[in-house]
């Protein structure tokens, strides 16, 4: 075993904790209650440029031309750029590289990026911006991922020749045989919506000129290394040359992961262009028509199972509308793909899915990565399923939820951190589930109430045999004060600020004031992105692993000086000393001298290269994920009869995600995720006329919930189920509660109205005609 | 700065009193009053509002202000909504008002939009104004020529038109006391549970006398292109049992004349108008009940 390994299971084992564990409150909490942190609008450089995007007014279409001379002309105009003006390769797709920076030739989605304004002053950059000529001429356009999958004569892509990106399969038993064993049937078509991000704070970046050629570009992007990898391909420069750091960001949700770095390249155009410094923020309307939405969906699914509700087969299609670039769309899909059981076992399976092109903003990263989608199908299936077989719900899911030994629909054995059956019971206890499952039935006033169930479950790390990693560096000074280099970013959810400073504390004995994050830069070595619930657990390994590294050093010497054995010595509180004989003691700060008089270095890496398995594509089975986070929610509603409103009353969580670092902050990742849910369970939706433009893209027209759509969220129950190689075991969580959300909210509103909606948002006006449909119309 | 968008140049005048106000409004021909700006910012900044002078009236004494008289009580037009919901007598004496006025925007928005602002947008949603229809206001209406009072159902023209000349300012909102003797009450269906635009909202205001409505008032917004009475309902109704309202609202759908947007199908709205006028009814009555006990 590795060292690093060995260094991990160390930790993982470690059955007591000084910090972890424990719900401190985050480092930057005053700062950001008080008004004082810093954010991208409060960072301005004297003599610095402001620049503008441009964006398309036509969903597809040719640029015939784009006549630069009257903008050039109003006064503050310094540069206009174009697709021919950058250096480097215009190229910044991320599964597959068909997505310009700047629209070349062609746009391809109504909002698309064709020109960079830069002026001296916003005002100008904003009248040349709406005065900036551009000819089109148009082209025929697809919206509809159902027609446009199958149109050839239509190519959003020419060079691909058929508007399908991507697909997936899975492949497992025999799927006709298992439905000849069924005694029940369910297949239904289920439809999910485009989702904003709807960030407090919009996209930007400040890009500076610095010495020797290089710049340096504060960006939002939730990956620098990503960031810098696209800038510098973008200015034809190597990456070298490009430093990436960050502000407090105003939330990401995945929407950053993807357009944030695109935004951080904008302005390095901009600023090697010009020479000059450059900010480039988004107006909230650019925000809505220029960056990735989450993909609309549309699943078939068919179930088939026992008379004592044992799945035996499933049978799943699933289309993604990638919107006009592939973007994370081939990835969303599989992650779906391989989530398209849900947390259950079944012998026999068949998905296919479909990454379909159109002429609308592109599909991207959002909390949930598509498995939001594909568990609305599974969970409601899993209610039809009891309902055609009068049994609970909860007893159908209890039946076949995975267990640890279990294998999962790609084949997959899973020896270990399995939770999610313990999870289950233990939250429907708490919930009183069956028997507000019973008294909800007899419901007949107008205001009915109704309980609902769904599970989910979250593939850790990239998928298959994508390589991830984590890395982070260390360093103590003279002082004893310890630094932390870090690529993960703070967008809120506080992992910098919480977990990571926890984790060095915990593993170095010393009090949190000894201790700085320096996150989201490409000054740490390459740590992953910020995604995939990954912050906390991927993420921080390299944290754990590196200050893991230096403790070692540290006892080694500790021991030396005190003269006893490494093994004895404790880390707390600043002190060093021996459990056995606590006299045997040192000052983390003198200890920390010593290192430095006699030659021990106290900086480190902490770089781990995740085992994994492979997948073969072309039977559809394998290793799909190092392992899952498990999350269960319970929601219950009331429905007014009369209006179709539905308001949630309450939720219960449950999570299985390993080792919680900090309750406290993964309390706060829950209802936060609660709260998003809803919004897609309820009433968020982004909306396309017939030429393929947003119509509602400002927050007059989009709607999220308020403080006042917020139910109860009790307090949740956790699942430790530890995971060999997360930091203490842990998982990671920030995705998990959005997942089953809309699919219990929907389930919650089945139970009360007595019928099923399968197509989100559950507006007001949805339910109100579902509960009337049969009756007989008054009018 | 306005990073991202540009407002024109314009001059911004904050006079010291009404009739200074008045006089500018005159003078300059094409000034747009502003109050709390809720309205009138927005509009700037996408451009449906293009004004070269701004007179800011949210301060004028004179038009912040509420008076409690014998037969009517005066709001004036600059007080807030947040004022309306803080005041004591309101509360008590015309609780509708409270009641619309919690259910706009946010408590943000309140603190500096003003009932004068809600009602000169003329906006198809406003939410002030089917209560402020159901008291049978009058507005008062101010230029430096002299005064005129008309009642609100002929203030609004069309949506965002208004029966205000450019040198015309709403000073005053008169609610005769006499309206006030009914049971109200005033319900509004959004998309969300709060800070929302109404798909459609109503107040209802009526009297009963041995169990048959002798004095019914309704209004609604979102359901044409300003707000409305529903005046073809109120006939039917008037004289009918309280048992019988819900078959007589029926009447409402021939009057009213729902669009479909970003909040809701036109089908939504028609059905939606009748189920809160039929509660708003039967709400009324309660509260007239309870009023005579
Ligand atoms: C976030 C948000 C939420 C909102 N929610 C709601 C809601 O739920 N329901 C709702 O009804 N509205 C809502 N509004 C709209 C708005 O807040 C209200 O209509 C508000 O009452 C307008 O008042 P104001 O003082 O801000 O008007 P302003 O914006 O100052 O003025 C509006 C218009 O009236 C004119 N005007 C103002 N006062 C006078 C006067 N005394 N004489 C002549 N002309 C005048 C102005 O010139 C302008 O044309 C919302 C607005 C925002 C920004």
């Amino acid at each position: 075993m590795s060292e690093t390994s060995k260094l991990l299971e160390k930790w993982l084992k470690a059955e007591e904790f000084i910090i972890v564990g424990k719900s401190i409150d985050r480092v930057d909490a005053i700062d950001k209650v008080t008004g004082k942190a810093k954010f991208m609008e409060d960072y301005t450089i004297p003599g610095m440029l402001y620049a503008k995007i441009v964006m398309s007014n036509e969903a597809h279409a040719k640029i015939r031309m784009i006549n630069l001379e009257h903008a050039l002309k109003i006064p503050g105009v310094v540069r206009i750029i174009t697709a021919k003006d950058i250096p480097g390769e215009n190229q910044a797709g991320y599964a597959l590289p068909d997505q310009p920076l700047l629209a070349e030739g062609k746009v391809r989605y109504h909002g698309e990026p064709i020109a960079i304004i830069v002026a001296e002053n916003p005002e100008a950059a904003v009248i040349a911006a709406s005065e900036l000529n551009i000819e089109y001429d148009p082209l025929p356009t697809l919206l509809d991922p159902l027609e446009s999958m199958n149109r050839r004569d239509i190519l959003i892509h020419e060079e691909t020749g058929s508007n399908i990106a991507f697909t997936t399969k899975v492949r497992r038993g025999d799927v006709s045989k298992g439905f000849q064993k069924s005694d029940v049937i369910v297949e239904n078509e289920y439809k999910t919506q485009h989702q904003e991000h709807l960030y407090l704070e919009t996209e930007g970046a400040l890009a500076i000129p610095e010495i020797g050629g290089t710049y340096t570009v504060m960006s939002c992007a939730q990956y620098p290394h990503l960031a810098q990898a696209i800038t510098a391909r973008i200015l034809g420069l190597p990456t070298n040359k490009i430093r990436i750091i960050q502000p407090y960001i105003g939330g990401g949700f995945g929407g950053k992961d993807d357009t944030g770095p695109l935004v951080a390249a904008q302005a390095a155009l901009a600023s090697h262009l010009t020479g000059k410094p450059v900010l480039l923020i988004y107006s909230r309307e650019e925000s809505f028509r220029i960056h990735c939405k989450r993909e609309q969906s549309i699943i078939r699914y068919k179930s088939g199972a026992t008379a004592n509700g044992i799945l035996t087969a499933i049978d799943v299609k699933i289309i993604m509308d990638a919107g006009a670039y592939a973007n994370r769309g081939p990835f969303i899909l599989w992650r779906a793909t391989m989530h398209a059981s849900g947390p259950y076992y079944v012998e026999n399976a068949k998905v296919d899915g479909y990454c379909v092109y159109t002429n609308k903003v592109y599909q991207g990263s959002f909390r949930g990565f598509g498995n939001p989608d594909i568990q609305f199908a599974v969970e409601s299936q899993m209610d039809e399923i009891a309902k055609e077989l009068g049994l609970d719900p909860l007893d159908v899911r209890l039946k076949n939820i995975l267990k640890p030994g279990m294998t999962t629909m790609t084949g997959q054995l899973l020896d270990e951190s399995v939770g999610v059956g313990k999870a289950l019971m233990m939250l429907a206890e708490k919930a009183d589930w069956r028997k507000k499952r019973k008294m909800y039935e007899n419901e007949k006033g107008r205001y009915r109430k109704g309980i609902g169930l769904a599970c989910g479950w979250h593939g850790i790390s990239t998928s298959r045999g994508v390589p991830d990693w984590s890395n982070a560096i260390v360093k103590v000074s003279k002082d004893g004060g310890v630094e932390v280099y870090t690529g993960i970013t703070e967008i809120g959810q506080g992992t910098p600020t919480t977990a990571h400073v926890q984790i060095v504390s915990e593993i170095l004995g010393i009090p949190l004031e000894y201790i700085t994050i320096h996150f989201g830069t490409t000054d740490a070595p390459d740590t992953g992105a910020t995604h995939a619930s990954r912050g906390a657990s991927i993420g921080a390994i390299g944290v754990l692993i590196a200050a893991a590294k230096v403790r070692e050093r540290l006892a080694t010497l500790a021991s030396e000086i005190l003269q006893c054995n490494p093994e004895e010595l404790k880390f707390e509180n600043g002190k060093i000393y021996s459990k056995n004989d606590p006299e045997k003691s040192l000052k983390w700060k003198d200890l920390v001298n010593e290192a430095f008089n006699r030659g021990v270095e106290l900086s480190s890496t902490g770089y781990f290269y995740l085992p994994k398995g492979k997948f073969d594509h072309e039977i559809g089975q394998g290793y799909a994920y190092p392992a899952y986070s498990y999350i269960i929610n319970i929601a219950e509603v009331e429905v007014d009869m009369e209006t179709g409103i539905v308001k949630v009353t309450r939720m219960w969580p449950a999570i299985a995600s390993g080792r919680i670092i900090n309750p406290k902050a993964v309390e706060g990742q829950i209802e936060g995720a609660i709260a998003q849910g809803i919004g897609l369970a309820l009433m968020e939706k982004v909306e396309f006329d017939n030429k393929g433009a947003i119509i509602n893209p400002n927050l007059t027209d989009y709607i999220v919930p308020t403080a006042m759509d917020m139910p109860k969220v009790e307090k949740p129950i956790f699942v430790e189920d530890l995971f060999r190689y997360g930091p203490f075991g842990a998982k990671g969580v920030g995705e998990m509660a959005l997942i089953p959300t809309p699919a219990a909210i929907a389930n919650a509103v089945a139970h009360a109205i007595g019928k099923r909606i399968f197509e989100l948002p559950l507006t007001p006006e949805k339910v109100y005609f579902k509960i009337m449909e049969g009756r007989i119309c008054q009018k | 700065m306005a990073l991202f968008y540009q407002i024109p140049k314009l001059n911004y005048h904050k006079p010291k009193n009404l009739n200074e106000a008045l006089k500018l409004l005159k003078e300059l021909g094409d000034a747009k009053p502003i109050a709390g700006g809720t309205d009138l910012m927005v509009d700037m900044k996408i451009g449906r509002v293009k004004t070269r002078n701004l007179i800011d009236i949210s301060d004028l004494r004179e038009i912040r202000k509420i008076e409690f008289h014998k037969d009517s009580i005066i709001i004036g037009a600059a007080v807030t909504l947040q004022e309306i919901i803080n005041n004591e007598r309101i509360r008590r004496e015309i609780p509708i008002l409270v009641e619309a006025a919690e259910n706009l925007g946010s408590w943000q928005i309140r603190n500096v939009a003003t009932i004068g602002g809600n009602i000169c947008n003329a906006s198809p949603a406003a939410d002030m104004a089917p209560p402020l229809l159901i008291l049978n206001s009058k507005l008062k209406l101010s230029s430096i020529n002299g005064d005129r009072v008309i009642p609100l159902e002929k203030f609004f023209k069309g949506p965002r038109q208004t029966e205000l000349m450019v040198d015309e300012l709403l000073t005053e909102i008169i609610v005769p006391r006499e309206s006030c003797n009914a049971g109200m009450k005033f319900i509004k269906i959004g998309r969300r549970r709060a800070h929302t635009l109404s798909i459609v909202a109503v107040a209802v205001a009526v009297r009963t006398m041995e169990d048959k409505i002798e004095y019914v008032r309704i209004a609604l917004n979102s359901i044409a292109p300003t707000p409305i009475r529903a005046y073809k309902t109120e006939e039917e109704l008037i004289g009918s049992r309280v048992n019988e309202v819900e078959g007589k609202v029926k009447k409402l759908i021939e009057e009213i004349k729902p669009i479909s947007d970003v909040r809701s199908s036109a089908e939504y709205r028609r059905e939606m108008a009748v189920k809160i006028t039929i509660d708003a009814l039967k709400m009324s009555i309660e509260n007239w009940r309870c009023k005579e006990k």
